[in-house]
């Protein structure tokens, strides 16, 4: 249904005119010159192939992510992640923002997983200031922390399933989630953007409801955990849908950045918490687990690797309220922060791997320079490594079974 | 001439279409229908007579058209309702009682939504696709037996017309596919073509074994070939045939976990990506007459058809209402009075804070639903088309509720995972079933015979 | 602190710092020239007695008059974190090596330090922006790109739009500037 009457006034602005071209063939070129050889190479196409757009408003691409696959059939030959559609420059805004302000921008990158886009920060200002945290105050982060952790790996789940389409295991996931993110609002406040970290401790003791609901929890926390396990585990369908899909061998995970539970299923025990410990992980008893085979791991491993978490998760919560020391939650700094010219850098383990951030101060009350370093957004340079040579539908399992953030990719 | 001008004037638009309206059912086809009575009636009596296997026709598939809207509505409340459950939800409930009604207001937004055709999209093969689709759908209704004499046409190669027209739904899948201008929905539609011609084969070779054992290619001497005990349902005799029947008719309909064609997590919404109102109404109704069918066809050819598990002990009934003669009407007159009184008298008595008209209204409910109770009882005893019919819609919607089920539990299969199965096993276990089905009756026969 | 870090690090790349080596709280830091990058790189992710494997994080930095490139990196055998700092890019037209070779995953950071500083990173296969729209000319983290509400630390004191902001025209590479469509 072409038009073949010219337009009046052509015009480059006119939408009409876009369209007009663009109707009629399918070509998913961008207007504008290949900037670099890899995207020339891309976006020409070879025999029998042709580009298909997903997103950045697709049911499954976590967010807002727009992916041009390249595709022979049903099957992914190449692909382009797209990214920035959700990008609010935060690491400018930083620039412009003093530190207690800077916590508050930052619960938003990882939005499911907040608590830990506090952490990295706050411990980064801490050494810049020459803070020391009060124990309890340590305490109540790693508690609250791994809270968040198996609150974010109960959504993963309900997630992973969705993708491959089963309906239900996403409202039972919530329900995990839901009851621990209560618990949170008890005392941060809030349900997802916590904004509870300070520099020198947290904002607020436990009180007597959020201990009441942690205490409900935990009881029914381990059978939760199996049932959870067991809700998909024996699937045949959801196992053979992630066997032997997206294998990540140890090598190139250990190339490609990949850090969390990603590259923990390929193998290689890489865990903030132990490889390099911080606040009092040290004291506390817990196990790394791995998955993977044959040197490599697939999806089903990275997806068990996260059911093997949770439990670790509450063997530390637990430990946590058998030895949580009395004492203040705060350090006693000044209202305004002035830290001395310098460099830090402090990295946490955030449900999707290495949390960094590095800043320089120049002696202000708003940091010269502030560098956010997101697990999510270097995992998700591996899809293009995964996907390759798969089905479209192994696209999504690919996808969330490296359990990408937007909010913490595009910053 | 004056007053009705003046009259007329006065109108309002809805009146100058309402006030003819009127004219033409009071007046006009009164007269018209004792006119046609007294002279063209024998005439077209005679002519209906003739030729009543059209008539017949007519009748059925008009029939069926109208069944399907309330068949879907039912099964899409259910959809609703079933998986919400099962998500710990509580699903619709807010329009009409337990949201009963849901349904209902889904179909009016269809209509009110714009009906929208993308720009570059083939359009006479985009509006006629969602056609194709209902059509096919619905016409295999046309041999679905209901019940004992309740079946649309009873075709005696009954079942080779399901397969034929239940397999030209995929034609209307591939036209949505292709004429949408969209790269999703031909993906759609595409895959929607390879399932169908894969488990084609095995759907039709499964009941073949089937027709060997009942001798005929009527669904509708098939269900009757059931009669008797439940152990006389051909699921005991053909347990494989059944489970590669039902396996794959749950591709043919695109129910999930086999429902590649519109795996919204993968190519959006398939086929149906780019259509909206009443055209994507077209085949979202598609879809649920679809699971109905299926369903029935499964109740029909391996679980007995419309026979009850068990033969019903013979109560004569021998209610003759006409033999009554003006004593009906009187009964029909007095009884619901009299029932009433009967029913609310204990609502009267047992509290004496019940005022007289509360305990008259509970007595009336009472005796309404003690009459419809009454009548939907005598007419399972005394129609053997209303007990077939209740029991083939019980079974039938047992098997609604297992596609149900299965949408909300299941992980959807992938593309490669779903053909490979259709040929891998089913087809050879279909063969196998054929075989050895045939070889029984063979030595069976060889054995009756010696 | 890991002192016997420092002292390995000092002998081992001693001609090629332009700094001495620093130590605070549990990081350690190295400057060096960036056309040394790669070399330096692949010394401490190749020798065993070194093994910085984990590349943990790429990030750029605009002193104000020379541009930086940071890099953080984990190793099994040090309880520190090393931080090297290639310094001394001139703000017209920095350039650096890729690490691409080394570890494929700085691909995207590289790009991302691109976007936001212009940095060009020579011989990184796909050099091109990544949040920013394909079209956007500017490169916003660097100090002499304003915010439109931020008047207070602007030069004029006043406003300056986006799009106006001072672009070093040799910053952009010609693979990279967008002339206009015909």
């Amino acid at each position: 249904m072409t038009t073949t009457t010219p337009h009046q006034h052509p015009s480059a602005d006119d939408p009409r005119v876009l369209l007009d071209d663009q109707v009629g063939a399918f070509e998913a070129v961008p207007p504008y010159p290949p900037r670099t050889e890899r995207e020339a190479e891309f976006y020409s196409l070879g025999d029998g192939e042709m580009f298909l757009n997903m997103g950045p408003q697709h049911p499954s691409t976590h967010g807002v992510l727009r992916v041009v696959l390249k595709i022979d059939g049903e099957r992914v030959v190449d692909l382009d992640p797209v990214l920035g559609y959700l990008h609010r420059g935060v690491e400018k805004l930083c620039e412009t923002s003093d530190f207690h302000h800077i916590i508050s921008q930052l619960d938003p990158l990882e939005y499911i997983s907040s608590l830990f886009m506090e952490w990295a920060p706050v411990m980064a200002f801490e050494q810049l200031l020459d803070v020391q945290v009060p124990r309890r105050a340590e305490y109540i982060r790693v508690l609250t922390g791994e809270l968040n952790r198996v609150a974010s790996h109960a959504l993963f789940q309900g997630w992973m399933a969705l993708d491959l389409g089963g309906l239900t295991p996403i409202l039972y996931s919530f329900i995990e989630r839901d009851e621990i993110v209560e618990m949170l609002a008890a005392i941060t406040g809030q349900r997802m953007l916590f904004n509870y970290f300070r520099v020198g401790g947290v904002n607020g003791d436990l009180n007597h409801e959020f201990m009441s609901r942690l205490g409900d929890w935990m009881s029914r926390a381990t059978a939760q955990n199996q049932a959870n396990i067991e809700l998909l585990n024996d699937n045949e369908i959801f196992v053979r849908r992630m066997r032997g899909i997206g294998r990540l061998d140890r090598e190139t995970a250990l190339r490609m950045g990949t850090t969390g539970p990603n590259i923990r299923a390929a193998g290689v025990p890489f865990d903030i918490r132990r490889a390099h410990p911080y606040s009092v992980y040290p004291e506390l008893e817990f196990d790394i687990p791995t998955r993977g085979h044959d040197g490599g791991g697939d999806s089903l491993d990275r997806y068990l690797l996260r059911l093997d978490e949770v439990k670790q998760s509450l063997r530390i919560i637990d430990q946590c309220l058998h030895n949580m020391p009395d004492g203040p939650v705060m350090a006693r700094l000044p209202r305004l922060l002035r830290p001395r010219p310098g460099r830090a850098w402090a990295a946490v383990e955030a449900p999707r791997g290495l949390f960094g951030t590095y800043v320089i101060s120049d002696g202000t009350d708003q940091p010269f320079r502030m560098k956010i370093h997101d697990p999510s957004f270097v995992n998700l340079q591996l899809v293009g490594l995964l996907m390759k040579g798969n089905l479209i539908a192994d696209t999504m399992a690919v996808m969330a079974s490296l359990d990408p953030v937007m909010g913490g990719i595009d910053k | 001439m004056t007053a009705i001008g003046r009259a007329w004037g006065n109108l309002t638009v809805t009146g100058r279409v309402l006030v003819p309206l009127l004219f033409l059912v009071l007046v006009v086809a009164p007269v018209a229908t004792v006119l046609i009575a007294l002279f063209v009636g024998p005439w077209v009596l005679d002519v209906l007579a003739s030729n009543l296997g059209i008539v017949r026709f007519v009748v059925a598939i008009t029939g069926v058209l109208l069944f399907t809207i309330p068949a879907a509505f039912v099964i899409i409340y259910m959809e609703m309702k079933v998986i919400a459950r099962m998500n710990l939800r509580i699903g619709p409930d807010r329009v009409g009682p337990y949201g009963s009604l849901m349904s209902v207001v889904h179909g009016l937004k269809f209509l009110s939504k714009e009906d929208f055709t993308p720009t570059g999209a083939d359009v006479p093969v985009f509006t006629l696709a969602p056609v194709a689709v209902f059509l096919a759908t619905v016409m295999t209704f046309l041999v679905v037996p209901f019940g004992p004499g309740l079946v649309g046409q009873d075709l005696n190669i009954g079942l080779l017309y399901l397969f034929a027209v239940g397999g030209m739904n995929v034609v209307g899948l591939l036209m949505a596919g292709w004429a949408s201008f969209n790269k999703y929905s031909l993906l759609g539609g595409l895959r929607a073509a390879a399932q169908a011609v894969s488990y084609e084969i095995p759907l039709t070779l499964s009941v073949v074994g089937l027709v060997l054992l009942a001798g005929t290619l009527s669904v509708y001497q098939i269900g009757a070939a059931q009669a008797g005990w439940f152990t006389d349902w051909f699921v005991f005799r053909q347990p494989l045939g059944a489970l590669i029947f039902f396996i794959a008719g749950t591709a043919e309909a695109n129910r999930s976990p086999l429902d590649m064609t519109e795996a919204d997590q993968e190519i959006v919404a398939g086929f149906a990506t780019e259509y909206s109102g009443m055209r994507f109404a077209f085949f979202f109704f598609a879809e649920y007459v679809n699971v109905f069918v299926m369903s029935a066809l499964i109740v029909t050819l391996f679980f007995g058809a419309w026979n009850a598990p068990f033969p019903f002990p013979d109560v004569a009934l021998a209610l003759d209402p006409g033999s009554l003669g003006i004593g009906l009407v009187i009964l029909l007159a007095a009884a619901p009075v009299a029932l009433t009184l009967l029913f609310a008298a204990p609502f009267y008595l047992a509290r004496s804070s019940t005022p007289a008209w509360q305990a008259l209204l509970l007595g009336f409910i009472t005796f309404n639903v003690v009459a419809v109770g009454g009548l939907l009882g005598a007419a399972y005893l005394g129609l053997d088309w209303f007990a077939g019919l209740a029991w083939f819609m019980v079974k039938t919607f047992i098997f609604v509720f297992v596609f149900v089920w299965m949408r909300g539990t299941f992980p959807r299969v992938r593309i490669d995972q779903l053909m490979g199965f259709a040929w891998k096993w089913l087809l050879p276990a279909s063969l196998l079933n054929l075989f050895v089905t045939a070889a029984a009756i063979l030595v069976v026969d060889a054995l009756k015979a010696g | 602190m890991d002192r016997s870090l420092r002292k390995r690090l000092e002998a081992r790349f001693a001609d090629r710092l332009t700094g001495p080596v620093r130590q605070r709280h549990d990081q350690t830091e190295i400057r060096i020239r960036p056309a040394d990058v790669p070399e330096v790189m692949r010394e401490l992710h190749d020798d065993p007695a070194l093994g910085f494997e984990i590349l943990a994080d790429l990030a750029g930095v605009d002193t104000g008059t020379h541009m930086q490139v940071v890099y953080h990196l984990w190793s099994a055998g040090t309880p520190d974190w090393l931080r090297v700092v290639a310094d001394g890019m001139p703000r017209d037209d920095p350039r650096i090596p890729t690490l691409t070779g080394l570890w494929p995953g700085a691909e995207w950071m590289e790009r991302e330090t691109y976007d936001m500083f212009g940095i060009i990173f020579e011989g990184n296969r796909d050099l091109r922006r990544i949040y920013m729209p394909p079209d956007y000319t500017s490169f916003p983290l660097r100090k002499d790109f304003y915010l439109p509400d931020d008047a207070a630390r602007s030069p004029g004191g006043g406003v300056r739009h986006m799009e106006q902001t001072h672009t070093p025209t040799q910053a952009t590479p010609s693979v990279v500037r967008r002339t206009a469509k015909a």
